[in-house]
């Protein structure tokens, strides 16, 4: 349990974080719908500057197809550019270290989930990166990444809003949402974090001798760039291996609360900006209650259990309380960065991550987390149809048949991608290649493996095993989950909102969405699939986990 | 034909690979090297490790473990209970108990009085919550104060 002024502090921070998305909401509804702001006296000729070099015609229109796979392309492109980068650091400059390339499947699987915002990260920055890799292969694609994630779902929204005849311009929102939105915040945020003590230097380690006379290295390097993008990115790979667990990713409380602010800001954002997007002001109510309530229900099961002041895997200045509170964030908006070991949290703490990344809409990843919503959202009218005898209407939309196949199919990749690779780690004996594997409890074990699955699938990217699951074996099958955990659902739910362009609106709906009654039956009805579709495995994993470590601690 | 059907498809790729170059120099370099100009004019201590100085030389950051072994002196997790090893392993801070514990082993290598070594410890009390929250102390600090505390004790140090 915690105690009342740590419990203010959990409301104050998502109190904050609501405030603050309420308040950034209109702006971002600008940037994605092209509308005048002050701002456009510098940025336009700009923008239209780069329009015109890159060859592309801001006043075109995008049916999905071609969103997705302008979308998809450049993302493959920019891959390619940090693949590159990555095998060949060696010969690049800003190597003070002198490091040598990546291997192929190494540098693959982290090109792969650094382009989908997962970055899970089986590498440890500080002993494997060069300067140059860490900015133009990580934060670079830290930036693309989450920028992809904001416009799709723009896209998506458009299909939706009554009278859309399109999805506009992927070229364009790109443009529009890293000029406006993701390089200037990550700008403020990278000078406070390094006013707050984080390095920012691409001068090389710094050796010196310690005050017994030891010869010791300081791994500072270009730190705060980074970490802003990773956190206001949702993205979480961290220049460290022990990402913000290390002291110069996040040296003190004032830093970790303002990075869990910096993680929550543009997912809770995007949540207020989907009304406006989508023409009804009102449609935010369901999302806004079914994401945070969810949300605000894992932290309650994290806080469950008596948190340490210090313990194993725990850093002194977070202890136990901002350890796991951290972590529920980090998966509730699938960033995926850590302030502590993994192993050194509770297995409640763990089943709360689970959750979030199960469900990947509490209130989710950049973008994305509102992609899964309305998809939630689809399936939540089609079941209340089907118990009340209506058919099922969406914005005054019918909601037919191909449309409940597709968001069936986008519900059940996830489960498909998370549990057969899981059985196949074990099936083909890679888990036993992971160092210390076979040491640990069966339930604990399952719990990491389930793990690293769930993180892949859901494009959150934090992971018990670390530079430890560097085996052929878990750079490729996590690489494909990753890959397929984040374009194929783009993919089916721009093919869904593509078919809402153009449709025909009844004039009364049967069903109002914009409830309370139905934002609490959506709740109810995300937590009922999610549960069904994982119950047996959590059983298997950090629940059993749990009750185990309550009989060791009782006998 | 041809020309133009590779013209088209030139067409059709050139905001990909325009794009994706221009967007790695801006994100991946013009980004972290404007961030480092100003961190550096604006912040050149944070931006270098905030590193701590004794005799006029830097002797480490106060963010990272000092490694302390001697007896004299405070010591980080790592070197006293490897058990509880922390998540960065270079954890620079002991709970506040943690510190008051090592006071009699320091006062008796050192013949400082008990009671001024646990005044010393209280004085670099913070917290996890600013003002509340569990209490802990920076081990680099809490040493550098010792060593100017007791310039005689400590005098193969200043």
């Amino acid at each position: 349990m915690i105690d009342a002024i740590q419990a203010a502090t959990v409301v104050a921070m998502l109190a904050a974080a609501l405030a603050s998305g309420s308040l950034l909401a209109p702006y971002v509804v600008r940037v994605l719908t092209g509308s005048p702001s002050r701002i456009d006296r510098f940025l336009d000729p700009v923008e239209r500057r780069v329009y015109k070099l890159i060859g592309a015609d801001p006043g075109l229109t995008m049916g999905w197809k071609q969103y997705f796979f302008a979308a998809l392309m450049l993302n493959a492109a920019q891959m390619a550019i940090a693949f590159v980068i990555l095998v060949g650091q060696g010969a690049l400059p800003l190597n003070p270290q002198g490091f040598p390339g990546l291997n192929w499947d190494l540098a693959l699987n982290t090109v792969v989930s650094f382009a989908t915002n997962t970055n899970l990260q089986h590498y440890a920055g500080e002993t494997a990166l060069s300067y140059f890799s860490q900015m133009t292969a990580i934060q670079f694609l830290q930036f693309t990444s989450a920028a992809t994630g904001i416009c799709v779902m723009a896209a998506m929204v458009r299909g939706f809003r009554a009278g859309s005849t399109h999805m506009g311009n992927f070229y364009v929102d790109f443009v529009r949402v890293l000029t406006r939105l993701l390089i200037p915040l990550s700008l403020v945020a990278a000078v406070v974090l390094v006013a707050l003590g984080v390095p920012q230097t691409v001068g090389g380690y710094v050796t010196v001798k310690t005050v017994e006379g030891a010869s010791q290295t300081l791994l500072v390097g270009p730190v705060a760039s980074l970490v802003s993008i990773m956190q206001i990115g949702t993205n979480g790979g961290g220049f460290f291996g022990a990402n913000s667990a290390y002291p110069f990713q996040n040296p003190g409380p004032a830093t970790d609360i303002l990075q869990i602010y910096l993680m929550l800001l543009l997912p809770t954002t995007l949540v207020f900006a989907f009304g406006e997007l989508v023409g009804k002001k009102r449609e935010v109510l369901p999302i806004l209650i079914a994401s945070f309530g969810l949300f605000a229900i894992d932290l309650a099961i994290a806080f469950i259990p008596t948190l340490p002041a210090v313990g194993p895997g725990i850093e002194t200045r977070f202890g136990g309380f901002f350890s796991t509170f951290w972590t529920v964030v980090t998966t509730a908006v699938t960033t995926g960065s850590v302030n502590a070991s993994l192993s050194g949290i509770n297995p409640l703490g763990i089943l709360s991550a689970f959750m979030g990344m199960l469900i990947q809409a509490t209130p989710g990843g950049e973008g994305i987390g509102v992609m899964y919503m309305m998809m939630y959202v689809v399936l939540t009218v089609f079941v209340v149809g089907l118990m009340t005898g209506r058919t099922p209407e969406y914005l005054g939309m019918k909601i037919n048949a191909r449309d409940i196949k597709l968001v069936m199919i986008a519900f059940l990749i996830h489960p498909v991608i998370v549990l057969v690779p899981t059985l196949a780690a074990y099936a083909t004996r890679a888990v036993d290649a992971i160092p210390g594997f076979s040491s640990l409890p069966t339930s604990v074990g399952f719990t990491q493996v389930l793990y690293e699955f769930a993180s892949s699938a859901a494009n959150n990217g934090s992971d018990f095993f670390g530079a430890a699951a560097n085996t052929p074996f878990f750079n490729l099958a996590t690489a494909a989950v990753i890959f397929v955990g984040r374009f194929a659902p783009i993919a089916i739910l721009l093919a869904l909102s593509g078919s809402m362009v153009g449709r025909k609106r009844v004039g009364q709906e049967s069903l109002r969405t914009d409830s309370f009654s139905f934002s609490f039956v959506l709740m109810g009805a995300i937590i009922l699939l999610v549960v069904l579709a994982f119950l047996p495995f959590l059983l298997l994993g950090p629940l059993l986990a749990y009750f185990q470590g309550m009989v060791n601690f009782l006998g | 034909m041809g020309l133009s059907s590779s013209n088209s498809k030139w067409k059709t790729y050139r905001p990909v690979v325009v794009l994706s170059v221009l967007s790695m120099l801006v994100c991946g370099l013009a980004y972290p090297l404007l961030v480092t100009g100003i961190s550096q004019a604006a912040f050149p201590y944070q931006a270098n490790g905030s590193q701590a100085q004794l005799g006029g030389r830097s002797v480490g950051s106060y963010y990272i473990d000092n490694g302390f072994t001697l007896p004299i002196f405070f010591h980080a997790r790592n070197e006293t209970n490897p058990q509880t090893a922390s998540a960065s392993g270079v954890d620079p801070d002991i709970l506040l108990a943690d510190a008051l514990s090592q006071v009699p082993r320091i006062s008796n290598a050192t013949g400082i009085p008990a009671a001024s070594l646990d005044g010393l410890v209280m004085s670099h009390e913070q917290w996890t919550l600013f003002v509340t929250g569990d209490p802990y102390v920076n081990v680099l600090e809490l040493n550098l104060a010792l060593i100017s505390a007791y310039p005689s004790v400590y005098s193969a140090y200043g």
